[in-house]
């Protein structure tokens, strides 16, 4: 990743309490630098409770070119809330921006002020949040507003590009509630203005500016529905779980239009019943759940397997077991999505790694579940769910329905053998009312006419047929099934990730390299069939192959070393975040034998000699 | 084990943070506070001057990196206006309604300009020389070569108005009493060194005070200096520098005796229990002088922290100005004072 002077590359987080409206400022300013050009990535992290007083945190990383993470370190942070924000200080770069309330309402407590947090190497930006509100706005309420337009003033951001976006977000309301938060934000703004600024934040005009029209934001979720809809989904079953809910909600709205239904189940159970039940029908179905949702499924997914109808499950992880932490992303269920269930029911599961990636595969997705007549987990995770990216949505839909193939032959006797065997292992699939083509469908293993029978030579070529049917996945035309980034041929340190992670370790493979360590780096998107040709491939060129995911055991690292007959080193994490670039960088470090590089500046050399001279040290 | 001390320096210029990196020398385990309106961590206001030389960087001014602030345990707390001393809870109170109690005290919040009260309703329209962010704003509306009309002349202001002629500038200076503050000069050493500052380039107007300031007429350089005889200066930017007013607002109800500034013993204790002062807010009583006075120029307050920290921890030594105040004009007619050594 080539960057130069002209590039932007800053990350705001705005940090407040459940209610201070840390995510809608959030929101406007991702917004508002995505329309200009800029690439956005984005999330957003809120608490478990619906009410009450959790921690909002909402963080944009701005750039010019292309990224593929938040930063380990912010920019600037803007505090709504200062108990909360104060752990968050120490992410603030050294002359980045810190922004707050200087003039609480509440006495605080000794130490309670973000002032007293603030680095001496960062810069402190104190102003009256709530009376600048009350007088421009006869409230407090817009508190998040004016402090947006004051960080947005600070940095020099286009004024007008925020009018646009709060009043293109508050346009479902009275016209007041948009005339009262451009007056917030302006009085923010207009007070920025005239403070010198310290800090060393800089903002370039975007590379593109023309691509700022054309480009979207789009949180994985809204790609999952986008590409749901581009895909012609014809029917929706789900139960809502965080933090696949917002993909029912939007479907809600969008899918009525054009004769699509949706319905919220009783339970996942009836969810993915339904889900089968209508793919059975020849209907483009899918569902979301997270992993308790997925537990509950486990038995249908297996009837979908052993009935080889198609269909659509998106799994957004979230930490576990059990309930865990709805609200903090984690990869720990991929277990249960390769292998999860009764008896040898292998499925396709694919796992984008960015929010284009969600587009891609829950559109392909449905073409796939009807090539291979089976279940197809979309395995998402709440960081990248909720992740917001700059996207350009294609300018053809790429997955038009294509009108099926009538079914032709009737086997032998004229009988229809739903599950006969073929030469790729995938049967001629008629659905229920198709004259002549009547069939058995059943959970119990049967024979080419879908006929019950336990008899031993059937299981054995049933279950042979089921799994290698499969391996036709692995020639999927029309989406990246595994791809190699980085350094080619050897490698000292190779980076196999899978999922939201991907983008950490895309960053630090380019930190890396620019180490001077010869490091590349593989993303496997499909996890089950696993690739394995590729990933055997790619391990022969590396010294060492590092393995960074957000489960306890390793479970990707597990997959492929089983696959492989072969070690990889594992990182494994479960803190509820996203890894950190910098903790994989240290283990590419560790792996290749180079240490971190020295890095002291002049003015550091300076320093150091100026405290000696004082008898500092 | 016992609780270690808790030292609040309210400034952090020359004496507050040669105080704190005392403190932290003489006491390893105490816990040091060093407030500072500022939003910059200590640089040394001597070096403002150099903007005009090019340094535009606030880090270039730094005499340690901000890291060794964690390195020497000192938390600095900027952009902090502390608006109550309590002297009996020894607390201190912020304006962002945070209250911070201390075991010790040690008071060096400097002072501000001061500004003659005819001019007061005119300080919008001047610039002050007090922070980087002030200097570079300075910096900002001087056009290149344009004229600096200077108001008073102390020693902060001569010095930056050296800077400004060998840099390209011009400056008018309009003196006042405050002229060559805090220096006392008779009226023939002030005729030499107005003679000397004229030679360097300075267009000095001595007749006449200044009485007003106004927007600059259409066409014509950004500000106007009207003096009591009705004479015009023009110049782009107008900058008062008549002296310092000790800082101790706050302090009015601590329990500690103020006159102008801080009355402090010659150990720097205040009348207020575990309350010292330090640099240019306090007032030292002089045994010679039989009365309280002020000590300026940077080694004087330099050493004056110093000295208080190292008596907030133990020592009983009393202070002796080694800046003894002189100014002077060299061989080469150039002036000199002990207030510019540092």
């Amino acid at each position: 990743m080539k960057k130069n002077a002209n590039d932007t590359d800053i990350q705001i987080a705005i940090c407040g309490s459940a209610g201070d409206g840390t995510i809608a400022a959030g929101d406007i300013l991702k917004r508002a630098m995505s329309l200009q050009g800029y690439k956005v990535i984005a999330f957003d992290l809120y608490p478990a409770e619906i009410r009450g007083f959790g921690k909002c945190i909402s963080r944009i990383r701005i750039s010019s070119g292309q990224t593929y993470s938040l930063k380990p370190q912010s920019d600037a942070l803007v505090s709504l809330n200062d108990p909360h924000a104060i752990p968050h200080v120490v992410e603030v770069r050294d002359y980045g921006a810190v922004i707050y309330e200087d003039t609480p309402m509440a006495r605080i407590p000794e130490g309670g002020h973000i002032s007293a947090h603030v680095r001496p190497a960062q810069i402190p930006y104190g102003l009256g949040i709530r009376h600048i509100s009350e007088q421009a706005t006869g409230s407090a309420r817009s508190r998040n507003i004016v402090v947006l337009g004051y960080m947005a003033g600070l940095l020099g951001m286009t004024r007008d590009v925020f009018h646009q976006t709060i009043g293109e977000k508050f346009k479902t309301k009275a016209p007041a509630v948009a005339e009262q938060n451009l007056k917030a934000f302006d009085a923010g703004y207009d007070l920025a203005t005239r403070v010198f600024r310290l800090d060393t934040i800089e903002i370039k005009p975007p590379r593109h500016t023309k691509s700022g029209a054309d480009a979207v934001m789009m949180t994985g979720n809204g790609a999952v529905v986008r590409g749901f809809l581009d895909a012609g989904i014809d029917n929706y079953f789900g139960y809502p779980i965080t933090p696949a809910t917002s993909i029912m909600e939007r479907l809600t709205v969008e899918m009525p239009k054009t004769g699509g239904r949706v319905l919220q189940t009783e339970d996942e159970i009836s969810a993915i019943a339904a889900t089968i039940g209508a793919g059975y029908t020849g209907a483009r179905t899918a569902t979301a759940t997270s992993g308790p949702g997925l537990a509950l499924m486990a038995e249908m997914v297996g009837l979908g397997v052993m009935a080889e109808v198609p269909s659509v499950i998106v799994v957004s992880q979230r930490g576990g077991p059990s309930t865990g932490l709805p609200t903090k992303t984690e990869q720990s269920d991929l277990n249960m999505a390769v292998f999860g269930g009764a008896g040898d029911a292998q499925r396709i599961v694919l796992a984008p790694t960015n929010v284009e990636g969600c587009y891609k595969c829950a559109g392909k997705a449905f073409e796939i579940a009807e090539k291979f007549q089976t279940p197809v987990i979309v395995l998402l995770d709440l960081y990248l769910s909720n992740r917001y990216e700059t996207v350009i949505p294609p300018k053809r839909n790429p997955f038009l329905r294509k009108p099926e193939k009538k079914i032709a032959v009737r086997n032998g006797n004229g009988a229809y053998k739903r599950f006969a065997a073929t030469a790729d292992h995938v049967s001629p699939r008629s659905v229920p009312g198709e004259p002549g083509l009547m069939h058995t469908v059943t959970g119990l293993e049967h024979n080419e006419m879908g006929r019950p029978s336990d008899l031993p030579e059937v299981h054995l070529a049933m279950s042979h047929k089921r799994h290698k049917k499969l391996k036709g996945a692995l020639n999927l035309r029309g989406l990246t099934l595994c791809k190699r980034f980085g350094d080619e041929g050897e490698v000292d340190v190779g980076i196999l990730g899978w999922g939201s992670t991907f983008g950490e370790i895309l960053e630090a493979m380019y930190a890396a390299q620019s180490e001077g360590i010869r490091c590349s780096a593989m993303k496997v998107v499909m996890l089950s069939p696993l690739p394995i040709e590729q990933i055997a491939a790619f391990h022969d060129d590396c010294g060492e192959v590092l393995v960074p995911e957000l489960n306890y055991e390793g479970q990707f690292a597990g997959l492929v070393s089983g696959e492989l007959g072969r070690p990889v080193t594992r990182l494994s994490q479960v803190t509820g975040a996203p890894m950190r670039v910098e903790e994989i960088l240290n283990e590419v470090r560790r792996l290749s034998g180079k240490q971190s590089p020295a890095r002291k500046t002049k003015q550091q050399d300076t320093g150091d000699e100026r405290a000696l001279e004082a008898g500092l040290s | 084990m016992p609780t270690p001390r808790h030292h609040v320096i309210i400034g952090s210029g020359s004496a507050g943070f040669g105080a704190a990196t005392t403190l932290r020398a003489r006491d390893p385990d105490c816990r040091i506070s060093l407030v500072t309106l500022s939003s910059l961590p200590f640089y040394n206001r001597y070096d403002l001057p150099d903007i005009f030389r090019g340094r535009h960087d606030w880090r270039d001014l730094l005499p340690i990196m901000p890291a060794m602030y964690d390195e020497l345990g000192i938390t600095l707390r900027r952009n902090s206006r502390v608006v109550d001393v309590n002297g009996t809870a020894q607390s201190v109170e912020f304006a962002h309604r945070e209250t911070l109690h201390y075991d010790s005290l040690l008071v060096c919040a400097g002072g501000r300009g001061y500004l003659p009260e005819i001019l007061s309703d005119y300080r919008p329209l001047m610039h002050n020389f007090a922070s980087f962010e002030a200097a570079m704003e300075v910096h900002t509306a001087l056009p290149k070569g344009g004229t600096v009309i200077m108001l008073g002349g102390d020693m902060l202001g001569l010095d930056l108005a050296f800077t400004l002629l060998d840099t390209g500038y011009k400056v008018a200076l309009v003196t006042t009493p405050q002229t060559f503050w805090p220096h006392r000069v008779d009226d023939q050493l002030r005729g030499k060194l107005v003679a000397a500052l004229e030679a360097k380039g300075a267009r000095v107007h001595g007749d006449s005070a200044p009485v007003a300031v106004e927007e600059g007429l259409p066409g014509a350089p950004a500000r106007r200096v009207i003096l009591q005889d009705g004479t015009e200066i023009s110049g782009d930017v107008v900058m008062p520098f008549c002296g310092l007013v000790p800082a101790v607002e706050f302090m009015l109800s601590a329990g500690v005796d103020i006159e102008r500034g801080l009355l402090v013993r010659p150990d720097l204790r205040t009348t207020g229990e575990n309350i010292w002062a330090a640099g240019d807010v306090c007032q030292i009583w002089s045994d010679s002088d039989k009365e309280y006075r002020f000590y300026h120029g940077w080694r004087n307050v330099r050493e004056m922290g110093e000295l208080a920290a190292r008596n907030m921890t133990g020592s009983d030594e009393e202070f002796v100005a080694e800046d003894d105040g002189r100014i002077w004009l060299d061989k080469g007619s150039n002036i000199c004072s002990t207030f510019w050594e540092h």
